[in-house]
C-alpha cells in the first residue's frame, strides 16, 4: 500500500476529529508561557470551545496530546506513561520552539526535540505561539484548515516573482 | 420422628466422644487426628439433620442417660433449640474440615482436639438439657473445656490474661445462673425443666423479675452484652481460629439461648419492660460493639467486637419481640422471634467463616495486624472470595443471608406503631434507628476489614510473601456456600422457621409470612415483602447484561493493554496507601468523646520548615469500661479481702475456735 | 433595559471570527523574518546567524537556512538586516512535517 497523501491524511483526520476533539497538554519542562498561552484558549477571546474542542485532564479522555517543553528527561516515564494512556486514534501536537528542537542541545538532562521521543502529527512554532496560532495549529490537526506554511517561502523576491 | 430425632441427637454426642477419644490417640500417631476430624464431621452432620427434623417436627422422645453412680443427664430437645443445633452441627462440620490442615500436629493438637470435641458434647447437653442439674454441669463443663481451648498457646503474650478474663467472668455468671434456676426451682418445687416451665406462670411477680433480672446478667456474661463484655476482644484474638471460631459461633450463642430459653420459655408472659430492658441492651451493644471495632488494628479482636455487635442486634429483636407479645400483637412477636433465632444461625456460620479465614491470614502472612496487610487478593485467591461472601454476608449486603435477616428485623421494628401505647411504640422505632446506625457503621467496618487486608498493595514482606497451597479451604467453602443458601433460600429457611416457632409461641404465621410466590412478608401484609430469591435472580440478571452487552458488542480492532493512569508517578509504593487506622478516622473524630482517644506525638526535633525527622504518632482508644466499672469493682473486692485477712491468721488455735463455734451454730440450726 | 442589553450584544463581544475572519490586531503579533534575497550578501548573513540566539538561522554555502520551528520571533535578525529583514506577518506556521518548516533563501537572490 503506498504511503497516504496529504489530502488522504487529512480527510482521515477529518472524521476521527471533526467534531469534537479532547485535548490533554503535557509539560515536558517549559517555561510555561506556552502553558500561558494554551490556558488563553478557554477565555472568551479566543473561545476553543466554540470549535469543539476541550481540554481534559485524563489523557484516558483525550484524542489529542499538546505537548510542550524540550522533553526533558526527567519527564520521560511520566510523558510515555501518558501517551500508552491515551487511547487510540489519538495525535500529538508539538507546541513551542522549544519541542521543535530549537532552543536546548540534546544531552545528558534533555532531548532537545520532542520527536526523539514521540511521533509528532503537528508541529507549532513561536515561542510562544500565540492563541490563535495554536488554534489553527489545533484546526490543521483535525483536518479542518489547511496547512499554509508549505506553500510559503519567506523569500519576499521569490514570492513578489510569483 | 420423635425417637428418630433423639437417636439422631445421641448418636452426634456419641460421634463426638469417640472424635474426643480418637483426637487423644493422636499425639502417637497422626491418622488418627483425621480420623478425629471425621467423627468430629460426622457428628456435625448428624446434629444438622436432628437439628432440621425437630424443626419440623416440634417434638423428640425424652432421654436420660448415664446411671445412678455418675449421675444422670436428662436429655430433652426443644423446638427452641432446634435452630442452635443446627448451628452448631454447621460450625462443627465446617471446624472439621478445617482443623486438620490447621493445627500441626504433635502432642499438644491431640489434646486439644479431645478437648474441642467434648466441649462440642458439653454444648449439645446445654442445648438438648431436660433438668435444671443437666443444664449447670454441662454449662459449666463447656465454660471450662472453652477455657483450655483458649490456652492453646500458653506460652505466647496474651494467652494467659484472655483465658482468665474469660473463666472469670464466666464463672460470675454462672454464679448468677445458678442464682436465677435456684429461685424458679425452690418456687417452683421441681428440677425438670419442662414442669418448670408449666408451674412457672404461678410465681409471685417479684420471684419471677428477680429471676429474669438474674439470668440476664448470668447469661449476658456469656453472651458478650455491654458492659459484660470484656473477655470477647481479651479471648479471641489469642486462641486458635477455630477456637475462635467456636467461641464467636456457638459459645456466645449458648449465653443468647439461656436468655431465650428464661424469657420465652420458662418465664413466659412477662410483662413489656423486660422486653424493653433487652431491647435497650441490645441496642447498647450493637452501636458500642461496632464502634470499638472501628478503632482495631488486629483482625481477630475486630472480629469480636462485631460479634458484640451482633449479640447486640439478635437481643434487639428478641426484647422487641417480648415487647410485642406483652401488647398483644402475636403475629409481630413470632415474626422478630423468628428474626432472632434466624439471625443467630447466621451469625454463626458468617463469623465461623470470618475466624477461619483470619486464621488462614495469620498463618500464611504471619501478623494480624491489619496495618501490615494487603494485597492478598493476588496471593490468595480463593482465600479472598470466600470471605469476601462472608464480609458481604455480615454488612448485610443483598442477597446474602445477613440483608434478609436485619431486613426482618427492621421491617418488625417500624411496625411499633401498632402498639397502643406510644411510648413503647417510640422506643421501639428508636431501637431501629440506632440499629440502623448500627448496620451503616458496620458496612463502613467490613470494607475496611476486607479492603485493606485483600486490595491493593502488600504493607508487609509478610503479606508479600503470603502462600495458598496448603491452607484450608474446604471448610470455609463449605460455609460461603451455606451463607448463599441462607439468604436466596430464606423463603425455605423461613418455611422451617415458622413452624419451629409455631410450637414454642403457639402462633402460627406461616400463611402471614410468605406467600406462595417466595415473598417474605412481616405478619401483616399490608406493610411491605420482598423476596430474596428474586432479588438475587435480578442481581444476577443485571449484571449479566452489560457483560454480554459488552461480549458481543465490543470492538473488534486490536486492542493494547497498559497499565493503570496513575498521574504518570513512577512506580506504586505500598506507603502510599490508605491505612487501617486512617481510613476509620472519620469515625474516629465523629466519635471522639466515646473514644477519649489517648494521643502521643513525638517529633525528632522542632524544626518549624518541616524537616523534623521522623515524626511518631500514637493513639490509643480508652477502655472505658476496664476503667470505669472494672477497675472499681476490683479494687473494692481487694479491699475488702484486705479487711478480711485477720480471719486467715495462720493461728491454729483460731482455726479450732472457728470449728468450734460452727459445730455449735450447726447443732442451734438443725435443732429446730 | 433593552438598550443595555442590544448594545452589550453589539460591542461586547470579544470572541475572534478565527478562522473565518483574520483579526485587525493579529498584524502587530511577532512574526518570523522574511528575507529579500536579493539584498542579502554572506555577510550580512554570517552576522544575520550570529546575532539570532536560537539556531533559527544558519549558512550552507550560498543559502541561508531559515528554522520557522527555532524562531522565537525576537526581532533581532530584522533589526540588524535592516532593509534586507522584515517581519513576515505571517502567524499561522502550524505544518505536520517538521521538514518543511525549514526554509532555504539563495542569497543574492535567484532562482528560489
Amino acid at each position: 500500500m503506498s504511503e497516504p497523501t496529504a489530502d488522504q491524511l487529512r480527510r482521515r483526520a477529518l472524521a476521527l476529529f471533526g467534531r469534537s476533539l479532547h485535548i490533554r497538554t503535557v509539560d515536558t519542562g517549559s517555561c510555561a508561557v506556552c502553558e500561558s498561552e494554551i490556558r488563553l484558549l478557554s477565555a472568551p477571546p479566543y473561545d476553543l470551545h466554540r470549535l469543539g474542542f476541550f481540554l481534559t485532564p485524563a489523557p484516558r479522555h483525550a484524542d489529542l496530546l499538546l505537548v510542550t517543553g524540550p522533553a526533558v528527561r526527567a519527564m520521560d516515564n511520566a510523558l510515555l506513561k501518558a501517551y500508552e494512556a491515551t487511547p487510540d486514534p489519538k495525535a500529538v501536537v508539538a507546541v513551542g520552539a522549544c519541542a521543535l528542537g530549537g532552543i536546548y542541545e540534546e544531552d545528558g538532562l534533555v532531548h532537545g526535540a520532542l520527536d526523539r521521543v514521540l511521533p509528532i502529527d503537528v508541529y507549532i512554532p513561536g515561542c510562544p505561539p500565540s492563541p490563535l496560532a495554536l488554534l489553527q495549529g489545533l484546526l490543521v490537526a483535525v483536518g479542518r484548515l489547511e496547512e499554509r506554511v508549505a506553500a510559503l517561502s519567506f523569500d519576499l523576491v521569490a514570492e513578489a516573482e510569483r | 420422628m420423635s425417637h428418630a430425632i433423639t437417636v439422631l441427637v445421641l448418636a452426634t454426642g456419641g460421634l463426638w466422644l469417640l472424635a474426643a477419644m480418637t483426637g487423644l490417640a493422636a499425639a502417637r500417631r497422626e491418622l488418627w487426628l483425621r480420623a478425629a476430624a471425621l467423627a468430629s464431621g460426622l457428628g456435625g452432620a448428624c446434629a444438622v439433620t436432628g437439628g432440621v427434623l425437630l424443626a419440623i417436627h416440634g417434638h423428640a422422645t425424652n432421654v436420660s442417660v448415664g446411671s445412678n453412680v455418675v449421675g444422670t443427664a436428662n436429655l430433652r430437645v426443644t423446638p427452641l433449640a432446634a435452630a442452635f443445633i443446627v448451628l452448631l452441627g454447621i460450625i462443627a462440620v465446617a471446624i472439621a474440615l478445617y482443623a486438620p490442615r490447621y493445627h500441626s500436629p504433635g502432642r499438644g493438637t491431640a489434646l486439644y482436639t479431645c478437648v474441642y470435641n467434648l466441649a462440642l458434647i458439653a454444648s449439645l447437653v446445654v442445648l438438648a438439657a431436660g433438668s435444671v442439674v443437666t443444664f449447670l454441669v454441662a454449662w459449666e463443663s463447656m465454660a471450662l473445656l472453652s477455657y483450655l481451648l483458649i490456652l492453646r498457646h500458653q506460652e505466647r503474650e496474651g494467652v494467659a490474661r484472655g483465658a482468665f478474663l474469660f473463666l472469670a467472668l464466666s464463672e460470675i455468671g454462672f454464679a448468677l445462673i445458678v442464682a436465677a434456676f435456684a429461685i424458679l426451682a425452690t418456687q417452683t418445687h421441681t428440677l425438670d425443666l419442662a414442669t418448670m416451665a408449666a408451674r412457672a406462670s404461678h410465681v409471685g411477680a417479684g420471684w419471677r423479675t428477680a429471676a429474669f433480672l438474674l439470668a440476664l446478667l448470668g447469661f449476658g456474661f456469656k453472651a458478650g452484652v455491654v458492659p459484660l463484655h470484656v473477655w470477647l476482644p481479651a479471648a479471641h484474638p489469642v486462641a486458635p481460629a477455630d477456637g475462635s471460631a467456636f467461641l464467636s459461633g456457638m459459645v456466645i450463642k449458648l449465653g443468647i439461648y439461656g436468655i431465650a430459653l428464661f424469657t420465652v420459655t420458662l418465664l413466659r408472659d412477662g410483662p413489656a419492660w423486660w422486653g424493653l430492658l433487652i431491647m435497650g441492651l441490645g441496642a447498647a451493644s450493637a452501636v458500642l460493639g461496632i464502634l470499638y471495632a472501628l478503632m482495631e488494628r488486629d483482625l481477630k479482636r475486630f472480629l469480636a467486637f462485631s460479634s458484640i455487635e451482633n449479640v447486640g442486634i439478635i437481643l434487639v429483636a428478641l426484647g422487641a419481640s417480648l415487647t410485642f407479645a406483652a401488647y398483644h400483637q402475636r403475629a409481630i412477636a413470632t415474626f422478630l422471634l423468628i428474626t432472632a433465632l434466624y439471625h443467630a444461625v447466621n451469625h454463626g456460620v458468617y463469623k465461623t467463616l470470618l475466624f477461619l479465614e483470619a486464621g488462614v491470614i495469620e498463618h500464611t502472612t504471619g501478623t494480624r495486624d491489619l496495618d501490615r496487610l494487603g494485597g492478598l487478593i493476588r496471593r490468595l485467591p480463593r482465600t479472598s472470595v470466600i470471605s469476601l461472601i462472608g464480609t458481604m454476608g455480615i454488612a448485610a449486603l443483598p442477597p446474602l443471608n445477613g440483608f434478609v435477616t436485619e431486613w426482618m428485623l427492621f421491617q418488625g421494628l417500624f411496625q411499633g406503631f401498632r402498639i397502643a401505647n406510644h411510648t413503647v411504640g417510640i422506643l421501639i422505632v428508636v431501637a431501629g434507628a440506632v440499629v440502623a446506625l448500627t448496620a451503616g457503621l458496620a458496612l463502613n467496618a467490613f470494607a475496611r476489614a476486607y479492603g485493606i487486608p485483600f486490595l491493593g498493595m502488600p504493607r508487609s514482606r509478610g503479606a508479600a510473601r503470603a502462600q495458598e497451597r496448603g491452607q484450608p479451604i474446604a471448610g470455609p467453602a463449605l460455609l460461603a456456600v451455606i451463607c448463599v443458601f441462607l439468604g436466596v433460600g430464606a423463603p425455605l429457611v423461613l418455611t422451617v422457621l415458622s413452624r419451629t416457632a409455631h410450637f414454642i409461641t403457639g402462633v402460627d404465621i406461616h400463611a402471614e409470612l410468605l406467600l406462595p410466590q417466595l415473598t417474605v412478608i412481616p405478619a401483616h401484609t399490608n406493610f411491605s415483602g420482598f423476596s430474596p430469591t428474586y432479588l438475587a435472580a435480578f442481581i444476577l440478571a443485571v449484571t449479566a447484561v452489560p457483560i454480554l452487552i459488552y461480549l458481543a458488542g465490543r470492538p473488534r480492532a486490536a486492542s493494547r493493554t497498559v497499565p493503570v493512569w496513575d498521574g504518570g508517578i513512577r512506580a506504586f509504593e505500598a506507603r502510599m496507601q490508605y491505612t487501617a487506622t486512617t481510613h476509620a478516622n472519620p469515625v474516629r473524630v465523629t466519635f471522639d468523646p466515646l473514644y477519649r482517644p489517648a494521643v502521643e506525638l513525638q517529633r525528632a526535633s522542632d524544626d518549624p520548615a518541616g524537616r523534623s525527622g521522623p515524626v511518631h504518632y500514637g493513639f490509643r482508644v480508652t477502655p472505658i469500661f476496664e476503667r470505669y466499672l472494672y477497675q472499681p469493682v476490683v479494687r473494692a473486692v481487694e479491699w475488702l479481702a484486705d479487711r478480711a485477712r485477720p480471719i486467715q491468721s495462720g493461728d491454729v488455735s483460731l482455726y479450732l475456735l472457728y470449728v468450734f463455734v460452727a459445730v455449735i451454730v450447726a447443732f442451734a440450726i438443725y435443732a429446730k | 433595559m433593552a438598550y443595555w442589553f442590544l448594545r452589550g450584544l453589539g460591542h461586547g463581544i470579544v470572541t475572534t471570527r478565527y478562522p473565518k475572519a483574520i483579526d485587525v490586531w493579529t498584524q502587530t503579533l511577532p512574526t518570523p523574518p522574511a528575507f529579500h534575497s536579493d539584498r542579502l550578501t554572506l555577510a550580512l548573513a554570517d552576522r544575520l546567524v550570529a546575532v539570532c540566539p536560537s539556531r533559527a538561522l544558519a549558512r550552507e554555502a550560498d543559502e541561508l537556512v531559515v528554522d520557522l520551528g527555532a524562531c522565537t520571533a525576537c526581532g533581532r535578525c530584522i533589526d540588524e538586516g535592516r532593509g534586507a529583514v522584515e517581519a513576515s506577518g505571517v502567524f499561522e506556521l502550524a505544518s505536520t512535517s517538521r521538514e518543511r518548516l525549514v526554509k532555504r533563501v539563495r542569497i543574492g537572490g535567484g532562482a528560489g
